[in-house]
């Protein structure tokens, strides 16, 4: 009877080392190439950021980085095996060599870049983390929330920057957690919590699809900096400063004016900080591993950063966050969206 | 010499005859599975040490005083923002036992009903009793918990117009609240009468015992130990002035203050586990009781004896032979399931530990090995008491 | 007849039996009898009965009359009915993916062709003139997985992988020729054969030869088949829906059965270290939810592997759901046997049969045959179970289902689909409990078999 189980086993551990493949063996950027795409880490469906619509496919702000590297790399923004997992997991997943990047609303903090064997490449999004209340609460200000019960997500660090706000303010507070949002929608709607927190471009997007929008009211305090942005693995520098500068060149290009339609009548410009961009002059695509002209297909396809962020998550979507005057502005507007310089 | 030698002949066997004795065979098989067991664990160990090496991970349990720096919706035992993860580790078993005790003795009485009435004359409570088992047992647990949540306990009225019963408990969609006792000096005396009772009443039931097989009287120990059980404390209570206050929640603020009460999380999950659990009870109850036969009563009454002892003595004891084991094995379901309060997001152990903690922290190794050791500890300690119990009320076979 | 007359008499004849008691007959007679016995099984009645009414009107109210169910958005739904009522286009919209999860749609085909494939392969089981249902149940489970695992799977497949695919469809075409044969003609598929080869007068043992000779034709030309069967890879990030719920639950059930039964024979052999390993494995995979044992294999399996080994979230997922499934059925299985009495191992030792000989020739089929209402329950349980994979991210029903409120069309629409997905696990474990409830009934016929 163990001989039966010994085979058992014995097939089981082949059928798993069989199953495996040597995945640090080699860079990433080479290992993607050979594979012909991109794996993309998402978390699970979220307006605006990576949302899956009823045809499959994958949109939002964040996608739309792992396109652009895709982009970058095969000239085709949609060579991407997108990876959906939980937040429990996103760091574990990206460790083990399952995803090649995570794109998914993630905050850049100490602790994760420094323990968790991660490096953040850049920020594509500046958020900070709000309140939501019925406007018949007749609250005006977080400081009134005192003995309030708030909903909010588990796990994520909205759930510490709560309790450190109130804290921090000597206020008490009743938690009622859940990794749903629907369910934690829910709930507020039907009265179970007097405040629903989260970063504020997910409250507003929420507030759109409540039965009455105007019966609720985003506080006007953000109670925490939420910098999101891609992640890679520790330990391949090459592909960190690839999606990194691919991101940055997204910034650069709105800040010089290159949009997807006149991207290549711009290749024709004069500015050399364009011809630089655009691969015209210099090699800085070469330097990284992929086409020297990799903005144009990127810019082609995805546009700018003012685009991309117009396109998902800007006044004229559903979600409806207002860029002027924040801190997803440019840097000439008031805002913190600064490339490095393209030389 | 000649003869020995003959007769020793034919038992010479070749000499690869040891590999058909059957004990020789069985300890090489055992060296084997030992020796693969030790050297998988060994293999895994090794990866293990490896990858987390790499991924500059810790293994140690240093983390427990680290402050967790996240709140809780409900805890048992007190808990403050700036508590250790070890205290996070104390309230996620603190609620989950909590969830488990209150839906096991729920789903017992409930499903003790709704098993009578399967087998009840009155078609309309037969049918009723059976579409409750069939459609809420055939539908996921996890679904039913959500739907508890949202089609009941969110519904409910909010703070302002809550539901208030005689003043002091009051219902609404945060909660349920009641009045919390408040013990003053004196009370420990009322307590410790309790115990004192308990003790006497189990004593008595012993000593009644041995002198009904030894004489054959009957001393009525039952009526006699409850009477000691709840009479003794009551009257000791009155004389010291009953020294019992309680704290009566009001409505202060957002919500209810003071007093004590349940998050609407929770009465979800304890509702939903006990319904769900209650399904599988009846129909193990109506199975007992439907596999002592007839005869057996029958027996019985042709013997004269009382119809009440009939069924505590005749057909009672030999129901529970076919209801306990399952039984138990129930309970220990409930305790498993509770787990499924993530979906709600009650602080259960699953849930504040395994995910919250887990997430916050990043310490997978000794998060999940603490949790799987809580529910392993806590299974073994059931497992052991059922098979005592099983042991004693087995049938005797030859 | 002829003894009446010879009594002389005249032959009797009963007075036909007069109507019963109007108040006992007809609807006012059955409600008499089984609503409104006493007073107060009539007062059950009427409490019973308004509990139902208030409960299935609330529900129907929320669910048909209150709801919309065509609009473009839930804006629309809310505008109409507020959340009185339900709002199911979404659930229309997303149904596709509720069932598929994100199978490419111009693919879909070949789920429902894998699918079907299993169907036809356990019809036979149900016709009456077969014999060979236990090797068609057994190739259902064992050789039926490599044919689907390339409907599903796709791409390009390896040798191994290749005349694993081929041996399955060879196995298919012998599944209906012995269906075909043994319902028309009766002969097994093997004798048809060597009857048309014009062998059938020979020796067993070119018999054999004969008979090994053909599956490896049949073998060899489905290899060649295969050669020339592509399928584009669909990669299982893509899977997804009510279609990785049946994959998962499906490998678990198949899984489970056979790990089983060897877990069960191990917990009850006298080799000490054996039998502590199986009751070691099967009392920790017991003892705890499977809800940790899915975070464990999901955030700690990949540390388990050596460095650089991937293993991806499906199958973390599948190895913890069959090594559960395997512990339960183990003590499903072990409460089988021992309800088998001594006396049954007694008469086959009597008989000189070995340990192999008598567990699977005597003690098996009849344990199996007491336990199968509870392993049909086991089976329901883990269906119902695989629901928790959702918890640690994958695309199953229910997370295809959250996924809905997500659409920024139909951002927030959350209760609907759940409703729907209940309802559908509901129609699947109440006919898995039916049937098995049938099946109970339809075994249930020699005294060795009654409990």
């Amino acid at each position: 009877m163990n001989r039966h189980l010994s085979i058992l086993a014995a097939a089981a551990a082949v059928g798993i080392v069989g199953y495996a493949h040597d995945a640090q063996a080699q860079a990433t950027l080479a290992q993607v190439k050979e594979r012909g795409h991109l794996n993309c880490q998402v978390g699970l469906p979220t307006p605006g950021f990576y949302q899956l619509g009823d045809d499959g496919t994958w949109s939002g702000i964040d996608v739309d980085v792992c396109r652009a590297v895709s982009a970058a790399i095969f000239g085709d923004p949609d060579r991407i095996e997108y990876q959906s997992v939980t937040s429990a997991v996103r760091f574990t997943s990206l460790a083990n060599g399952e995803s090649d990047m995570l794109s998914r609303t993630t905050t850049w903090t100490a602790v994760r870049d420094t323990q968790l064997g991660l490096n953040f490449a850049g920020v594509n999004f500046y958020d900070g983390q709000g309140f939501l209340v019925p406007v018949d609460s007749g609250i005006s200000s977080t400081l009134e929330l005192d003995g309030a019960t708030v909903c909010v997500l588990t796990g994520t660090t909205t759930e510490l920057n709560l309790a450190d706000y109130f804290r921090a303010n000597n206020m008490s507070f009743t938690p009622v957690t859940n990794e749903n949002v629907n369910v934690l929608v829910e709930t507020y709607l039907g009265g179970g919590c007097d405040a629903y927190t989260n970063d504020k471009s997910g409250l507003a997007a929420r507030r759109s699809a409540f039965p009455d929008p105007t019966a609720h009211v985003i506080l006007p305090e953000t109670i925490s900096k939420e910098p999101l942005g891609p992640v890679v693995r520790q330990g391949d520098d090459a592909w960190a400063n690839l999606v990194r500068w691919v991101l940055f060149g997204l910034i650069e290009a709105e800040e010089l004016g290159v949009t997807a339609a006149n991207v290549d009548e711009m290749l024709g410009s004069d500015n050399p900080n364009i011809k630089r961009l655009l691969g015209v002059e210099g090699n800085i695509g070469e330097g990284m591993g992929v086409a020297n002209d990799f903005m144009v297909t990127v810019l082609k396809e995805i546009g700018n950063y003012g685009e991309m962020y117009e396109r998902h998550v800007g006044e004229n979507t559903p979600i409806g966050i207002p860029r002027a005057g924040t801190l997803n502005a440019q840097w000439f507007d008031g805002g913190l969206m600064y490339a490095m310089p393209f030389r | 010499m000649a003869i020995t030698r003959d007769q020793k002949r034919p038992s010479a066997a070749p000499i690869w005859s040891f590999l058909n004795d059957a004990t020789f065979r069985s300890i090489v098989y055992q060296l084997v599975t030992a020796a693969s067991i030790i050297l998988f664990f060994w293999w895994v160990i090794g990866n293990t040490t490896a990858n987390m090496a790499q991924r500059n991970m810790s293994a140690g349990f240093d983390f427990l005083n680290v402050s967790a720096g996240f709140g809780i919706s409900f805890t048992l035992i007190p808990y403050r923002e700036g508590d250790s993860y070890l205290r996070v580790f104390q309230v996620g078993i603190a609620n989950t036992l909590l969830v488990a005790i209150i839906s096991i003795i729920f789903a017992t009485v409930l499903g003790l009903f709704v098993g009578l009435a399967r087998l009840s004359s009155n078609w309309l409570i037969r049918t009723l009793a059976r579409s409750y088992v069939e459609v809420l047992r055939n539908t996921p647990l996890l679904l039913q918990i959500i739907a508890w949540f949202f089609g009941v306990f969110n519904l409910l009225p909010r703070p302002r117009d809550s539901i208030v019963w005689l003043d002091v408990f009051a219902l609404n969609n945060r909660g349920f609240y009641m009045p919390a006792p408040l013990p003053e000096a004196g009370f420990n005396a009322v307590l410790l009468t309790l115990a004192l009772a308990i003790v006497a009443a189990v004593y008595i039931r012993i000593w009644a015992k041995r002198r009904q097989d030894a004489t054959g009287q009957i001393f009525p120990s039952l009526s006699v130990g409850a009477g000691l059980v709840f009479g003794l404390p009551l009257v000791v209570f009155l004389a010291l002035g009953q020294p019992l206050s309680w704290e009566i929640p009001e409505l202060r603020g957002f919500n209810f203050q003071g007093g004590l009460s349940v998050p609407p999380s929770f009465c979800a999950l304890v509702i939903a586990l006990s319904v769900y659990t209650s399904c599988f009870i009846a129909e193990i109850v109506r199975s007992g009781i439907q596999s002592v036969s007839r005869g057996q009563t029958e027996a019985a009454k042709s013997l004269n004896i009382k119809p009440n002892w009939t069924m505590r003595l005749i057909v009672l004891p030999q129901a529970l032979r076919v209801i306990v084991p399952p039984l138990i094995s129930q309970y220990l379901n409930v305790t498993k399931n509770s787990s499924l309060a993530i979906a709600i997001g009650f602080p259960d152990l699953v849930s504040v530990w395994m995910n919250t903690s887990l997430n916050q922290s990043g310490r997978a190794i000794p998060i999940v090995a603490m949790t799987m050791a809580f529910y392993c500890a806590a299974s073994l300690f059931v497992s052991l008491l059922m098979n005592a119990y099983n042991r004693r009320i087995l049938l005797k076979e030859r | 007849m002829s003894d009446y007359r010879a009594l002389g008499g005249v032959p009797f004849m009963p007075k036909p039996a007069r109507p019963a008691p109007a108040n006992t007959t007809g609807v006012v007679g059955w409600m008499r009898q089984n609503l409104f016995s006493s007073p107060s099984n009539a007062l059950l009645t009427l409490v019973g009965a308004y509990i139902a009414y208030v409960t299935i009107m609330a529900i129907l109210n929320w669910a048909v009359f209150n709801a919309v169910f065509e609009a473009e958005s839930r804006r629309e739904c809310l505008d109409l009915v507020g959340r009185a009522g339900a709002c199911w286009p979404g659930v229309v919209a997303w149904s596709r993916q509720i069932m598929y999860g994100l199978y490419p749609a111009d693919q879909i085909w070949r789920i429902n062709m894998g699918f079907l494939t299993l169907i036809l392969w356990v019809v036979p089981l149900w016709l009456p003139r077969v014999q060979s249902k236990v090797a068609i149940g057994l190739t259902a489970v064992l050789v039926y997985p490599f044919l689907a695992s390339y409907w599903f799977l796709g791409g390009q497949a390896g040798f191994v992988w290749s005349v694993l695919i081929a041996a399955s469809i060879a196995c298919f075409v012998w599944v209906w020729a012995t269906a075909l044969l043994e319902s028309f003609t009766g002969a097994t598929f093997g004798r048809f054969v060597l009857t048309l080869l014009g062998v059938q007068h020979r020796s067993e043992q070119d018999q054999r030869r004969v008979l090994r000779a053909v599956a490896a034709a049949m073998l060899l030309v489905a290899y060649v088949a295969v050669s020339f069967w592509t399928l584009p890879f669909v990669p299982t990030t893509r899977w997804g829906g009510f279609f990785l719920t049946l994959v998962i639950s499906g490998i678990g059930i198949a899984f489970s059965l056979p790990s089983g039964i060897l877990l069960a024979l191990g917990r009850r052999c006298d080799m000490p270290v054996i039998r502590i390993a199986c009751v070691l494995f099967i009392e920790l995979f017991r003892s705890v939810p499977l809800i940790t044992i899915l975070f464990m294999f999901n955030t700690m399996l990949p540390l388990f592997l050596p460095v650089g080994v991937e293993v991806n979230q499906l199958l973390r997922a599948i190895v913890a759901v069959c090594l559960f499934a395997a512990a339960y059925m183990a003590e499903v299985i072990r409460g089988g046997l021992q309800a088998i009495p001594r006396g049954q191992y007694e008469a086959a030792s009597a008989m000189g049969l070995g340990f192999w000989q008598t567990t699977v020739l005597i003690i098996m089929p009849q344990a199996l045959k007491i336990m199968i209402p509870t392993i049909v329950g086991n089976f329901i349980g883990l269906f119902k179970d695989t629901t928790l994979v959702s918890i640690i991210g994958l695309f199953d029903v229910l997370n295809m289902a959250r996924a809905v409120g997500e659409d920024t069309r139909w951002l927030g629409l959350f209760i609907e689909p759940f409703f729907a997905v209940t309802v559908l696990y509901f129609i699947c474990c109440f006919a898995m409990s039916q049937y098995s409830i049938n099946l109970e009934r339809k075994l249930d016929t020699g005294p060795g078999g009654r409990r």
